[in-house]
């Protein structure tokens, strides 16, 4: 029994963490969404050579084969900084579903310009209005061709390619990929609430591929990707959320009124406490769907998706509820564009509604059969309680 | 990482299960897993697991202790939860005796430590006052030296589960002129039998009588009594706050109630069918169960820490967090009840043994948790200045 990063996995911690940090060192968060590419290059260039972007890509498309276990230091360390870089969304995400639905060309086209930094991939799956359990509006065309409106679609404007979940003529769901030159799009771009890049995106009969063969099960292929990518997003939480909490306790240590410091406030130090016991109970459930995550690619007995929901849903609410109080405690300051803790918890709330949301998730784990067993964080100790 | 115990440990585990539900009696665990323990089944559970080696597994060794790896201690903890087994008399496997072992005399240690194992002594813990709760340091009573006795003067409050005291440790001030009020404190031994006491049960908001207070007019201790050295009682009383603090989130005791609560709600009918399908039960549920996931996850962490010789300061977490969740769940098991809850106290006419007519009086009970042990704001000024450095 083990929930601790082994010290490779502590390496590419440190090593992310140096690379963000340096190119961050200057406008932080705010200065890379607020480019044209909506991230930084450097940093980008830097994790690309690193073989970051290649990090779930398996060895044989020319990416490192790493696990679950690399994805969390990874996106920690991001998380730490605000980084706004899109691992996760424009390479993790994609290439889980490549992987998963593809058929051996795509697989060998696609996943090797992904490891290579070279492109990104925005997968496309909400639609406005629209709950993310539903099958989608947008349609396939017996030629492929999609037609119908996605948003939002998170690095829509730098992604060199889309992958669109549609439903063809017969009403089943698969996922189309296309160019994001294609024609018959129009894009209309903004922001999230975090100020990543993200846009509504729509399809007039526009020519896109069918990812997989028709006979694959995309929505298991898709149930399994989004799984995969809401632990994943844990694990950047938690360095956001450590962030936060540092950047508090230093200010109510250095901050004055009426001539001391904050930290003299018991009602302060006291909430700034609960704000960490929320970082390290929310640290632990991501470690441990991380681990059970990795037992699961190692042929254990985890079911991926209920394991997802109730780690992202515990870690949600904490993350809400600590990017409430690192505002408040900051005061006036946290309201400010110009102030860290505010990209901090501005990221923090995007993050709970990324990937279907929060509600959806516990509306999914509140349904499940598995509620009413007595839940064991150890794999082979489940049967517990006995009476 | 690895979310798997070891073979060996799965087989330390199935050894401990087989005393835990094949040795103590069922209707023990039952009452216990109400909260409904009797003094008889702590005496008679502690008595079966010493009688296995299990009564103070983290006592030392020539004391019956049996040097477990942190795994196989949280093991024990856990399981033990789990079983409904009632927890061995904290005041004598956790407090008094690793103090006796560690700072008695021989004399002390060969008179009390077997009887305190096997709970043929009874120990009950004299350091709160009314004066002195959370800031024990400045308790009040005291301790004369006349000649080779002691005399005790004063008043001793919240004593759990003192009306069935055999013993007593006692804190008590010895040199009342110490510059510090932490110095001057001695650890006494006091036969709750000596003349000149008087013991007087707290009505509590439930109706039990759980906790006692304790009057000392006079009474007289052998000066041999006294453990350690006089006037160094602060230090005993610390090493205790550094002690085992092994199963203190109490996932297991969650779990318990968990399973319990989960499997009734199969049964408890609402106006639109089961409390088992019912959206707000089940949402409350489902924050329960992720709740116990993460302090599980956060005791294996703390675990597996303490495997490879690393302290953790989370302690304070786990007994912060950990209370909080528990009382929570027990509230989840008296909105469960509904007004099942409200007839109580009927004997054995009405659903005696039924986990709906005690779940709001252990509601009521169980606020203890997070005021007891020190209280949960004391615990976060613990982690302010010990983690957070403010």
């Amino acid at each position: 029994m083990n929930l601790e990063l082994n010290e490779d996995q502590r390496l590419l911690f440190e090593t992310v963490d140096q690379a963000v940090g340096r190119g961050y060192a200057n406008g932080g968060r705010a200065g890379a969404t607020g480019t044209e590419l909506g991230w930084s290059d450097q940093v980008w260039q830097t994790l690309g050579e690193l073989g970051l972007t290649g990090l779930t890509v398996s060895a044989d498309h020319d990416g490192a084969g790493a696990g679950p276990v690399e994805v969390y230091a990874s996106l920690e360390a991001m998380g730490k900084h605000a980084a706004a870089e899109p691992l996760l969304d424009g390479v993790f995400l994609p290439s889980w579903l490549i992987a998963g639905l593809g058929t051996d060309d795509q697989v060998k086209q696609l996943l090797p310009v992904l490891a290579a930094g070279g492109a990104t991939i925005a997968v496309a799956h909400a639609e406005p209005g629209r709950p993310w359990g539903l099958a989608p509006t947008v349609t396939a065309a017996a030629d492929g061709s999609l037609t119908g409106v996605k948003s939002p679609v998170r690095g829509a404007d730098q992604a060199d390619k889309f992958l669109v979940t549609a439903v063809d003529d017969a009403g089943e769901t698969g996922v189309y990929l296309v160019e994001a030159t294609a024609e018959g799009i129009t894009r209309a771009d903004g922001r999230a609430a975090d100020w990543g890049h993200t846009s509504q995106v729509e399809f007039v009969g526009t020519p896109a591929t069918r990812l997989g063969s028709a006979e694959a099960d995309a929505a298991a292929a898709l149930r399994s990707a989004f799984a995969r990518a809401r632990v994943a997003v844990t694990g950047e939480a938690i360095g956001l959320m450590e962030t936060g909490l540092a950047m508090t306790v230093e200010y109510l240590k250095t901050r004055k009124q009426f001539g001391v410091p904050l930290a003299t406030f018991q009602v302060l130090v006291h909430r700034a406490v609960d704000v960490y016991a929320r970082v390290e109970l929310a640290r632990s459930m991501a470690l441990w769907a991380t681990a059970a995550v990795e037992a699961h690619d190692n042929g254990g007995e985890v079911d991926l998706a209920a394991t997802a929901d109730d780690a992202f849903v515990f870690v949600c609410d904490a993350a809400t509820a600590v990017a409430e109080e690192i505002i408040q405690l900051h005061g006036g300051i946290g309201m400010t564009y110009e102030s860290e803790v505010a990209h901090h918890a501005a990221r923090l709330i995007a993050i709970t509604e990324s990937f279907g949301g929060v509600s959806s998730a516990r509306r999914r784990a509140v349904a499940s059969e598995s509620l009413l067993r007595a839940p064991s964080a150890l794999l082979n100790n489940a049967d517990a309680v006995t009476a | 990482m690895d979310l798997e115990l070891s073979k060996e440990d799965l087989a330390f585990r199935d050894g401990l299960r087989e005393v835990f539900l094949g040795a103590v009696p069922e209707d023990v665990r039952r009452r216990t897993a109400l909260g409904e323990t009797t003094r008889e089944d702590i005496v008679t559970s502690q008595r079966i697991l010493n009688e296995h080696g299990l009564a103070v597994p983290h006592w030392p060794q020539e004391w019956g202790g049996r040097g477990w790896s942190p795994t196989q201690s949280h093991l024990y903890s856990s399981e033990l939860q789990r079983a409904g087994v009632p927890q061995p008399l904290a005041f004598n496997v956790s407090m008094v005796g690793p103090i006796i072992a560690e700072f008695g005399s021989e004399e002390q240690k060969r008179t009390f430590l077997p009887a305190t194992a096997n709970l043929d002594i009874w120990w009950s813990q004299g350091f709160s006052e009314p004066e002195a709760g959370s800031d024990l340091a400045g308790l009040r009573t005291t301790a004369r030296r006349d000649g080779d006795q002691y005399v005790l003067n004063g008043q001793k409050t919240w004593t759990t589960l003192g009306q069935y005291g055999d013993w007593m440790f006692v804190l008590a001030r010895t040199d009342p002129d110490a510059p510090r009020k932490q110095q001057g404190l001695s650890f006494l031994l006091l036969d709750l039998n000596t003349p000149g006491i008087e013991r007087r049960p707290i009505k509590l908001i439930d109706g039990s009588a759980e906790v006692n207070e304790f009057f000392f007019d006079e009474v007289r201790i052998p000066a041999e009594n006294l453990v350690g050295e006089e006037n160094k009682g602060w230090s005993y009383a610390k090493f205790l706050l550094g002690n085992e603090r092994n199963g203190i989130a109490q996932v297991g005791t969650g779990q318990r109630i968990y399973a319990d609560l989960a499997a009734a709600s199969g049964a408890i009918p609402t106006e639109d069918g089961l409390l088992g399908h019912d959206p707000q039960f089940r949402t409350a549920l489902h924050t329960a169960k992720t709740t116990l996931l993460a302090l599980e996850a956060t005791q294996l962490r703390v675990t597996a820490a303490s495997e490879n010789g690393k302290a953790s300061p989370v302690s304070s977490l786990l007994k912060m967090e950990g209370t909080q969740a528990l009382q929570e769940l027990i509230k989840l098991r008296m909105r469960a009840a509904g007004s099942d809850g409200m007839l109580t106290g009927t004997g054995e006419q009405v659903r005696a043994g039924d986990a709906a007519s005690v779940a709001a009086t252990q509601y009521l009970n169980q606020r203890k948790l997070s005021i007891f042990g020190g209280s949960n704001e004391i615990q976060r000024g613990v982690i302010a200045k010990t983690i957070l450095g403010l």
